[in-house]
This record gives C-alpha cells, sequence and structure tokens, in this order.
C-alpha cells in the first residue's frame, strides 16, 4: 500500500480509538469512520486484502476501547466485503477497468457521498443490531442508526477527502 | 479463461469473509452474555425453522408411500366388508329358503395400480401394473368403491390392458335402484362423470337422483356396486326411457383400484356356448 495512504489510515485509527475512547455524549450518537476507511482502500487491493486491513482495524478498536469485544470485527468485516461491489455500483465498472481510484474531486461529491452512505449504513447497521442483541427496543435502535449515520457520514466525507488519492499528490 | 480467473478469487474472499465473521461474531458471543444468549435464541429460531422445512418436505414426498398403504388398507377393508355382506346375503337367502345366486361369493379381489390412463379419446383405455402371473385374466372387471372402471382386454405377463368404462365399446349391466329395472349402461362420450342408462321399460317409475347400481347379471361384476346417480331422461321410440346418470367415479383422479375376477365365468361361458 502507498505510504502516505498507510500513515493516514493509521493515524486515523488512532482518531478513531480517541473517539471511540472518550466521545460518549449520548447512546443514541455513535461516531465512526472505519467503514470510510475501508471503502477508501486504493482499488488495486483485492477484496481478500481489505477482509485482512478490516478485520485487523476492527480488532484494534475492540480491544483498545471499551467496548464489546468483536462488535466493529462483525460490522467492519462485511463493509470490506461489499466494498467492490459498492464502488462498482456507485463509480460504475469503468474505475477497475481503469486501475483508477475514486475521490471527491475526480467524481463529484455526490458519488463520493452515495459510496459512504452505503457502507456506513451497513457497518451501522449490523453494529447496532449486534450491540443491542434484542434487547434494544426498535425506535431505539432506528433513532440511534439515522443520527449516527448523520454524524458518522459528515466526519466520513472529511475522511474520504483526507484518503483519496487526488488529495495525497 | 478470465471467467475462471475471476470465480476462485471470489470463492476465496467469501471463504475468508465468513471465517473471519464467524470468529468475529464467536468472539462478540463468548465475551458477552447478552449477545451469547441472542446468538442462541436466533440459533434456535433458525433450527426450528429448518427442521420444520424439512419435515414438511419430507413429509411430502412420503405422501406417495402413505397413499400406497391407505390403498392396501382400502383394499383389505373392502375384502372383509364383501366378506360379510356376502355372509349375510347367504343367511338371508338360507332364512328365506331362496335358491343360491350364481355369482355370488364368486369373485376374487386384489388391488392393482393403474400404469397408465387415458381419457380423452372415444376409446379410451387403462394399463394396470398386475399381470397373468399375478392371476388376472381377460374379462376381468376393474373397479373402485366410486365405482365400475373397465374391464381387462389383453394379459401380459406383469401388465394388462383394459377397456375404460369410458370407452365406446363398454356396456355393462346396470340397476336402476336397488330392485329396479336393468339396462345397459354406457359412456354418454363426452363428459368426464357422464353415462346413460339405457331400454328402462316405461312402466318403472324413478326420481332424478335414484342410485343406479351393477344388476350381477354380466358374470364380470359382482352386483350392488354403486355407480352414480340419475339425472334427465327421456323416452326413446315411445318404448323405452334413456336416462342420464352422473358416475361417482372421478376418472382424471384415478390411481389405485381393485381388480374383480368371477371363478366361474369359464363354467357360465361353457354353459352359454353349448346354448
Amino acid at each position: 500500500m502507498n505510504k502516505s495512504f498507510t500513515l493516514i489510515f493509521l493515524l486515523l485509527l488512532a482518531g478513531q480509538l480517541l473517539i471511540s475512547n472518550y466521545f460518549h455524549v449520548t447512546p443514541y450518537l455513535l461516531l465512526t469512520m472505519l467503514p470510510t476507511m475501508i471503502l477508501c482502500i486504493p482499488s488495486r487491493y483485492s477484496t481478500t486484502v481489505a477482509l485482512f486491513v478490516a478485520f485487523a482495524t476492527g480488532f484494534a478498536v475492540d480491544f483498545l476501547t471499551e467496548g464489546l469485544a468483536g462488535l466493529n470485527i462483525s460490522a467492519l468485516v462485511p463493509v470490506a466485503f461489499c466494498r467492490k461491489w459498492i464502488i462498482r455500483l456507485v463509480f460504475g465498472e469503468d474505475l477497475f477497468s481503469r486501475g483508477d481510484d475514486f475521490s471527491i474531486k475526480r467524481y463529484g461529491l455526490g458519488k463520493v457521498a452515495m459510496a459512504i452512505l452505503l457502507a456506513t449504513s451497513l457497518f451501522l447497521f449490523i453494529y447496532i443490531a449486534a450491540d443491542g442483541a434484542g434487547i434494544r427496543p426498535l425506535w431505539f435502535n432506528t433513532l440511534r442508526f439515522f443520527g449516527s449515520l448523520i454524524i458518522s457520514f459528515l466526519l466520513s466525507l472529511c475522511v474520504a477527502d483526507l484518503l483519496t488519492p487526488d488529495d495525497r499528490k | 479463461m478470465p471467467k475462471d480467473r475471476k470465480i476462485i478469487p471470489t470463492i476465496l474472499s467469501a471463504a475468508i469473509f465468513i471465517i473471519m465473521e464467524v470468529a468475529a461474531l464467536n468472539m462478540l458471543a463468548n465475551n458477552n452474555a447478552i449477545q451469547r444468549l441472542w446468538f442462541a435464541q436466533a440459533a434456535h429460531r433458525f433450527m426450528a425453522k429448518a427442521w420444520g422445512a424439512s419435515e414438511e418436505i419430507k413429509y411430502y414426498f412420503s405422501l406417495k408411500k402413505q397413499n400406497e398403504m391407505l390403498a392396501a388398507e382400502n383394499f383389505f377393508l373392502n375384502e372383509k366388508l364383501r366378506f360379510y355382506s356376502e355372509r349375510l346375503t347367504e343367511k338371508a337367502q338360507s332364512s328365506l329358503q331362496l335358491p343360491e345366486s350364481g355369482n355370488e361369493g364368486g369373485f376374487e379381489y386384489q388391488n392393482a395400480s393403474i400404469v397408465k390412463i387415458s381419457n380423452n379419446k372415444q376409446h379410451n383405455y387403462i394399463i394396470i401394473d398386475k399381470g397373468s402371473e399375478d392371476g388376472i385374466t381377460t374379462r376381468s372387471g376393474i373397479l373402485t368403491s366410486q365405482g365400475v372402471v373397465g374391464i381387462i382386454d389383453a394379459v401380459s405377463k406383469h401388465y394388462s390392458y383394459a377397456l375404460s368404462f369410458r370407452n365406446a365399446d363398454v356396456s355393462i349391466s346396470a340397476r336402476l335402484g336397488q330392485e329396479g329395472a336393468v339396462g345397459p349402461l354406457i359412456w354418454d362420450g363426452h363428459s368426464t362423470n357422464g353415462a346413460i342408462l339405457k331400454e328402462i321399460p316405461l312402466q318403472y317409475k324413478f326420481q332424478p337422483g335414484d342410485t343406479v347400481w351393477t344388476s350381477g347379471y354380466s358374470s364380470i361384476f359382482p352386483p350392488d356396486i354403486p355407480l352414480g346417480v340419475t339425472g334427465d331422461s327421456r323416452i326413446v321410440n315411445g318404448a323405452t326411457n334413456e336416462i342420464k346418470v352422473t358416475l361417482f367415479q372421478d376418472f382424471t383422479a384415478l390411481r389405485f383400484v381393485t381388480v374383480v375376477n368371477n371363478r366361474n365365468l369359464e363354467d357360465i361361458e361353457e354353459l352359454e356356448a353349448h346354448e
């Protein structure tokens, strides 16, 4: 992987650890940039590589924060597995045939935002369902999902801007 | 080739994904009591549904066997019923000191399955899975508890060919009511359950809805098998009634039948030949 990408990725991971440990404003809000970080892994890397990165990232967050062990891994690994499908769905097959990576400048804010929304929604859906474990009422989970989606989406736009290739040049 | 190249990494990544996800969920379940309980409940729900579905599928595929068992049981019960009704008739006859009827008690029964049946022709036929090795002879009758089905026309070792009642060439002797007039009953030639009872003298009164039975005069079928109910009628040549009959037997849903063989058929035919 590109050295600057790896460095930014590790810095963002450190930032996520800080958020997970100290950002506890309300149980309705979950601030995460992990799905976008996985989504922004350069397209030349295979799904298998993305799966290992996701597992390692989720493992680090689970064991270095106060949360439930395995929760971030179980939500992040499916994002890595669906990463290429999401990119293909939003940006089209051409991106892969050109060996290109998506960026806000090249593909526009709308498409990048759509990809982030899909990846973050998948992550939050699994995370909130597993965290609630059938105990939390549906309205709570729904409120938590949409609240977390909005706040995480805004943060993820900045993360995508940092991690996408055009900005690293 | 390019497709093959794509398939292997896809399978590999799917396998890795499943392993990682299972490991993560296992981690989650092992470290947290609430999640463990949640997973256990979900697993139980899934197992209950899966077992329920598999049982239903098993039940569906065992229907054929169940049908065969029911047909065998039905045949056995019918045999018993015939045995007791024959005994009762004999007893009644001896008490009234009536002469013994030639055909009663002279029939052998055995069950069979229909291998092939035609229903959409003017000369319909039936093939059953019993043949000469099973004791089937030509001119044996085929019936069910719902009525007469056909007459055996040709026999091979393991199969028999029969003319269906829904065949323009087949006519059976039928009686109007338990003690009414006797006449030939033939298929009406077009409907699935319609027949015509012919040559009923005008003096015999009947009502629509009266039951039509086998007469027992044909030496192929035993008497008193219900065949159908009467409907509209018309007078033919000013001398006899021709009555429409709605058959009980549904020929489109036939699967198991009983073959009836008159043990005295040869003697009767010999006597007929001498005349």
